[in-house]
C-alpha cells in the first residue's frame, strides 16, 4: 500500500506540473490577444499565466535549486512545453535568403539547407522561432551561424547579406484570383569575411 | 466512511486498475520503430545538426546554452563529447557513437532485448539530442521524450519481449501495469484537451482558413492548392471536426460506446497529418502513444474473463 501511495503522490505532482505548463501556454495566448476572446481578458490572463509560472518555479531566481530542479524534471519528462500546436491559428512561415556577393560583383542567392527531409523540418522550425519576439536577441547570432554554414560551401564569397522574412500564403479567395505566395522582409544583416562591415539593417 | 476517505479510495481504484502488459508491448515496439526511424531519418544530417560552432548548421553549443539557461543539469550531447575528449575520442566520433547507440537501442526495444537498459539509454540519448538541438527541436521530440520516459519507468520486460523468453521472470503486478497505462492515458487526454481548446479559441478553425493555411504553408505544402481548392467547401467542416475530436477526446475516449470511434478518428487525423503535411515522425509517435494508451487490449479482456469466471468454475468443479 505504501508504494501505491508513493506512486499516487508522484502522479499528483507530475500532473500538476503538466497542467501548469498547459495553462501557462494557454493563458499566454489569451494575454497576447491571439485568441477570439475579448481583449478585456488579457490582464487577467497575464495574471493567471504568472500564477502558472510561479507553480513551475519560474518566478524564482535563475540560480534557485527549486527552479532548476523543476526545469530539469520538466525537460527530462518531455513536459516543458504546452500542446497548443497550430493553435489558436496557424503561425506564418519564414524564410532566410542569403545574397552572396563575390569580388567580381556577381551576386548569387542561396538558402541554408540540410540533406534530409526530417532535418529540413527542423530547420523550418528554427526559422519560425527566429520570428518570435522572445528570440530577438538570438536572431543575429543564428543568422551569422547559418551564413557561416553557407560560406563554407562558397569560400570565395566576400560579403553575405542575410534577408529574413515571412512567406505570406494566399487565402482561398486570393488563390482563386490568381494570387501566389509573397515574401515580406522582416530584417537583414550584412556579414563580411573579416566582420569589418557588419551592419545590421532593417527594411 | 467519510467522503474524503471514500474519494481517496476511489482515486486509488481509478489509478491502479488491473491490466496485462500488452499495452507495454505496443509502446515498446512502437517506440523502437520510432527511435529507429528517427535515427535513420537524421543519419545524413546528424553531424551537421549537432557539430560545434563553425562545423555545422547552427552551433550545438548555442542550443545547449539555451537549455542551460533553464537548468545546467539537463542532459546534452556536450556531456558525451566532453566524456569522449577525456579518453581521446574526437567530437565527430563521439557524435557517431551517440547516433549508433540510439539506433542500437531502437532495435533492442523492437526486439525486447535488455528492455529496461535499452529504454533508459534510448531516453537519455534522445533527450541529449533534443536538448542540444535547442531551436531545431519540435513537437515530435517532446512526445518521443514523453513516450520513452514512461516506457523506462513502466514494469518491464513484457511477456512478448526476448528478455522474458531468455530469462524467466515473474509476471509484473497487474495494478502497477494499470497505473502506468493510466498515466499515459491521462497525459494524452490533457494533450488533446489543451490542443483542442487552443484551436477552438482561434477564429480560423471555424471557417476552414486554418486548415487551408496549414496545408498550403511551406514546408507542409505537399498537396497542390489546385487539388485542395476542389474540396474548399469541406474545409470548415473538417476544421470544426478536428476541434471537436481533440476537445472531446478527454470525455469520449473513456466511454465504452464511443472509445473505438474516437480512437479511429484520432488515428485517422494523425495519419492524415503525416501523409498530407509530411510530418511522419510526429504522426508515428502520436499513433504509437494512442494505440498503447487506448488501443484494444485482448490480454485485458482475457484477464477480466479469468477473474470473473475462474472462481466460479473452480467453485463448481471443486468437490
Amino acid at each position: 500500500m505504501n508504494s501505491k501511495r508513493i506512486y499516487a503522490a508522484w502522479f499528483g505532482i507530475h500532473f500538476l506540473l503538466i497542467t501548469a505548463v498547459c495553462f501557462a501556454g494557454l493563458f499566454s495566448l489569451i494575454a497576447e490577444g491571439a485568441t477570439i476572446l475579448p481583449s478585456a481578458l488579457s490582464p487577467y490572463a497575464r495574471k493567471a499565466e504568472l500564477i502558472a509560472a510561479w507553480l513551475l518555479g519560474k518566478q524564482a531566481d535563475a540560480s534557485s535549486l527549486v527552479r532548476r530542479g523543476i526545469a530539469t524534471y520538466l525537460h527530462a519528462a518531455g513536459i516543458q512545453a504546452g500542446y497548443t500546436f497550430f493553435a489558436p491559428n496557424i503561425p506564418g512561415s519564414h524564410k532566410l535568403t542569403f545574397e552572396l556577393w563575390y569580388e567580381d560583383g556577381r551576386v548569387e542567392y542561396e538558402s541554408p539547407h540540410v540533406r534530409g527531409k526530417a532535418a529540413a523540418l527542423r530547420l523550418d522550425s528554427l526559422l519560425d522561432r527566429l520570428a518570435e519576439s522572445r528570440y530577438e536577441p538570438l536572431r543575429e547570432v543564428v543568422a551569422k551561424m547559418l551564413a557561416l554554414s553557407v560560406w563554407r560551401e562558397h569560400p570565395d564569397v566576400k560579403r553575405i547579406r542575410a534577408v529574413f522574412g515571412s512567406v505570406n500564403t494566399p487565402s482561398i479567395t486570393e488563390f482563386e484570383h490568381g494570387k501566389g505566395e509573397s515574401f515580406q522582409p522582416i530584417f537583414s544583416y550584412d556579414f563580411s569575411l573579416r566582420e569589418e562591415g557588419r551592419q545590421p539593417t532593417t527594411p | 466512511m467519510p467522503p474524503l476517505q471514500r474519494w481517496g479510495k476511489q482515486l486509488m481504484v481509478f489509478l491502479f486498475p488491473e491490466e496485462t502488459d500488452t499495452w507495454i508491448t505496443v509502446l515498446r515496439i512502437g517506440l523502437g520503430v520510432q527511435v529507429v526511424v528517427y535515427t535513420l531519418f537524421l543519419r545524413r544530417d546528424w553531424h551537421y545538426l549537432f557539430s560545434s560552432t563553425g562545423n555545422g548548421l547552427v552551433s550545438r553549443q548555442l542550443g545547449e546554452a539555451i537549455t542551460a539557461f533553464d537548468s545546467p543539469l539537463i542532459p546534452k550531447l556536450g556531456w558525451l563529447v566532453a566524456l569522449g575528449r577525456s579518453v581521446n575520442i574526437s567530437e565527430e566520433t563521439a557524435l557517431s557513437i551517440a547516433w549508433a547507440g540510439l539506433l542500437c537501442m531502437g532495435f533492442f526495444l523492437l526486439l525486447g532485448l535488455f528492455c529496461r537498459s535499452a529504454g533508459v539509454i534510448a531516453w537519455f540519448l534522445h533527450l541529449c539530442a533534443a536538448e542540444s538541438g535547442g531551436l531545431l527541436a519540435y513537437g515530435a521530440d517532446n512526445f518521443m521524450t514523453i513516450g520513452l520516459f514512461y516506457l523506462m519507468l513502466s514494469p518491464l520486460p513484457d511477456r512478448y519481449s526476448l528478455d522474458r523468453r531468455l530469462v524467466k521472470t515473474k509476471p509484473k503486478n497487474p495494478q502497477f501495469l494499470g497505473f502506468w497505462r493510466r498515466v499515459l492515458q491521462l497525459h494524452l487526454c490533457l494533450v488533446y484537451f489543451f490542443g483542442g481548446l487552443g484551436k477552438c479559441l482561434g477564429s480560423g478553425w471555424w471557417d476552414g482558413t486554418n486548415l487551408w493555411r496549414s496545408l498550403t504553408r511551406p514546408p507542409f505544402n505537399l498537396m497542390s492548392p489546385d487539388v485542395l481548392i476542389r474540396f474548399k467547401y469541406l474545409l470548415p467542416g473538417l476544421g470544426i471536426s478536428i476541434c471537436l475530436i481533440e476537445l472531446g477526446y478527454i470525455v469520449f475516449i473513456w466511454m465504452k460506446k464511443t472509445r473505438f470511434v474516437w480512437l479511429v478518428c484520432i488515428l485517422a487525423m494523425h495519419v492524415a497529418i503525416g501523409l498530407t503535411m509530411g510530418m511522419y515522425l510526429f504522426a508515428l509517435i502520436m499513433i504509437v502513444l494512442n494505440l498503447a494508451a487506448f488501443g484494444p487490449d485482448f490480454g485485458s479482456v482475457s484477464l477480466a474473463y479469468r477473474q470473473r469466471f475462474h472462481p466460479v468454475f473452480t467453485k463448481q468443479l471443486s468437490p
